[in-house]
């Protein structure tokens, strides 16, 4: 009774096997295979003018290879990977430098008590350089006041002056964002700024002379 | 001891009534797997043919390709898709399943080029060719749908500190999470594609981690996978078509996985294919 009972479990774990593996692996399986689409093709010809149109769609592909080329800059410019904090400085196609640097945190700051809010992030797309300068003096907003929870100073007041905070050289992209440098040399390569790009020194000085102003920064 | 067993198991399968009851009870289960297993087979093979029959019949008023200048066309179309990501402001991602690379492509720039280490592609796109290639592949795809083991942005909230020692201490801990987030994490992606293709991106960073990242993939698709089972079972008991989506899974280093996920934009990100 007991081994009657054994063989019809058995045939019918066998069933369910043999079912689950056609559901599971089978199927799947027959369906990524070209074997499913025997017979559908789509429309093709063959021409008896080859040579001619072969040679007319290669001026083709060089004409659009051409006009693809034609995106990158010439001159000096940079490529920034904000999730690998890692730049690299260009001329043409050829890297002249790579290294790490800083870029922006993704965070937003808020103070319900002083009604007051902003996002640090290192915005995407490309960007130019509109300005540059040695010895940079950074004029402390408003934010890097709330964030040190110090009371925030009149607009001109002196103690927002600093120098040597933003390193040797800038470099201004546009909407208050810049690649600089930095004394906080132990947070490079990580996402801590608060949209800028920090550079280590002499990476600094090689994009500084390198670029140009109109020279284009690529960050992603 | 032999002849005993054979007398026992024809006594169970011949003799009594009811044993034999029990019999046909189990042959008509089995029965009834295999004839779902067959019909399931039947709709989901009628599914792939459907799937490419919407494609053929998408590019059934578009001229016909010469077939032996068809690597050149293709070449066309790839450089003319990519002319027309470049336009746009944004990143775009350019995937060469030919030289097997992925590229990061903003302005025409390509700002990230990645070596491809393992390609899987659905049969379904190896019977795409003429015209249909042309009408697949011929314009950049866009990205209808992100899904990610990681999230895609890490934008956080943080309340301003009341003082200068609480600053510090917020600042420590942001560093100290910062370097934390450095860790290895298992990148997965996968999105949707607006012509009905899925795009599935696996972080591999050696070939001996393969396994183990092929695994967490399988995991993180299980939900994917038993929706699709369940779906073609509810269409099975319709007797209709389930939906099929055909694949392509591309292994590219895990950093790079991560840094393209990261780069695309949420709405709107456009994608180029050449197989």
């Amino acid at each position: 009774m007991i081994r009657n009972f054994f063989i019809y479990f058995i045939v019918l774990i066998l069933g369910v096997v043999f079912f689950a593996s056609m559901v599971l692996f089978a199927i799947p399986a027959l369906q990524d295979s070209t074997v499913a689409l025997v017979g559908l093709s789509a429309k093709s010809t063959s021409s008896d003018s080859e040579a001619t149109d072969k040679s007319a769609i290669i001026k083709e592909i060089n004409k659009l290879q051409k006009k693809l080329d034609d995106y990158t800059p010439t001159n000096g410019y940079m490529v920034v990977n904000t999730t690998e904090n890692h730049f690299y400085l260009y001329k043409g196609k050829q890297l002249l430098r790579d290294g790490i640097c800083s870029t922006g945190k993704n965070e937003k700051l808020i103070s319900a008590e002083r009604n007051y809010s902003h996002e640090f992030y290192t915005p995407f797309g490309v960007r130019k350089v509109l300005r540059k300068s040695p010895n940079p003096v950074w004029k402390k907003p408003d934010w890097a006041y709330i964030e040190d929870g110090l009371p925030i100073p009149g607009p001109n007041d002196p103690s927002r002056w600093e120098t040597g905070t933003l390193g040797a050289y800038k470099l201004e992209i546009g909407d208050g964002y810049m690649i600089h440098g930095t004394i906080y040399k132990r947070r490079m390569g990580m996402s801590v700024t608060h949209g800028c790009i920090r550079l280590l020194d002499d990476d600094l000085e090689a994009v500084y002379k390198t670029m140009e102003v109109g020279s284009k920064v690529y960050i992603y | 001891m032999k002849e005993s067993s054979t007398e026992d198991f024809d006594s169970l399968f011949v003799t009594e009534e009811d044993k034999r009851g029990r019999k046909y009870i189990v042959l008509i289960i089995v029965f009834f797997f295999l004839g779902i297993a067959s019909i399931y087979a039947y709709l989901s093979v009628s599914a792939v043919r459907g799937q490419m029959q919407v494609v053929i019949d998408r590019a059934a008023d578009s001229p016909a390709v010469n077939s032996s200048l068809f690597s050149e066309l293709k070449q066309k179309a790839w450089l003319e898709s990519r002319l027309k990501m470049a336009s746009l402001d944004s990143v775009g991602m350019s995937i060469d399943l030919e030289q097997h690379i992925i590229q990061l492509e903003l302005k025409g720039v390509v700002v990230m080029s990645s070596k491809i280490r393992d390609c899987s592609v659905s049969g379904f796109f190896k019977k795409i060719d003429g015209n249909v290639y042309f009408e697949t592949f011929g314009k950049p795809l866009a990205i209808k749908e992100f899904k990610s083991s990681i999230a895609k942005n890490r934008f956080k909230v943080v309340e301003a500190p009341k003082d200068t020692i609480e600053a510090q201490k917020a600042a420590d801990a942001a560093f100290l999470k910062e370097k934390e987030a450095k860790k290895n994490e298992n990148v997965y992606w996968t999105v949707k594609l607006d012509k009905g293709f899925d795009l599935d991106i696996q972080g591999i960073d050696s070939i001996a981690e393969a396994q183990k990242k092929y695994e967490f993939g399988k995991d993180f698709e299980f939900e994917r996978d038993l929706k699709n089972i369940a779906n073609s079972f509810q269409h099975i008991l319709k007797f209709s078509k389930p939906t099929y989506t055909p694949e392509i899974l591309i292994s590219i280093p895990e950093n790079e996985a991560k840094a393209i996920l990261m780069a695309l934009p949420k709405t709107n990100a456009l994608i180029t294919i050449k197989i």
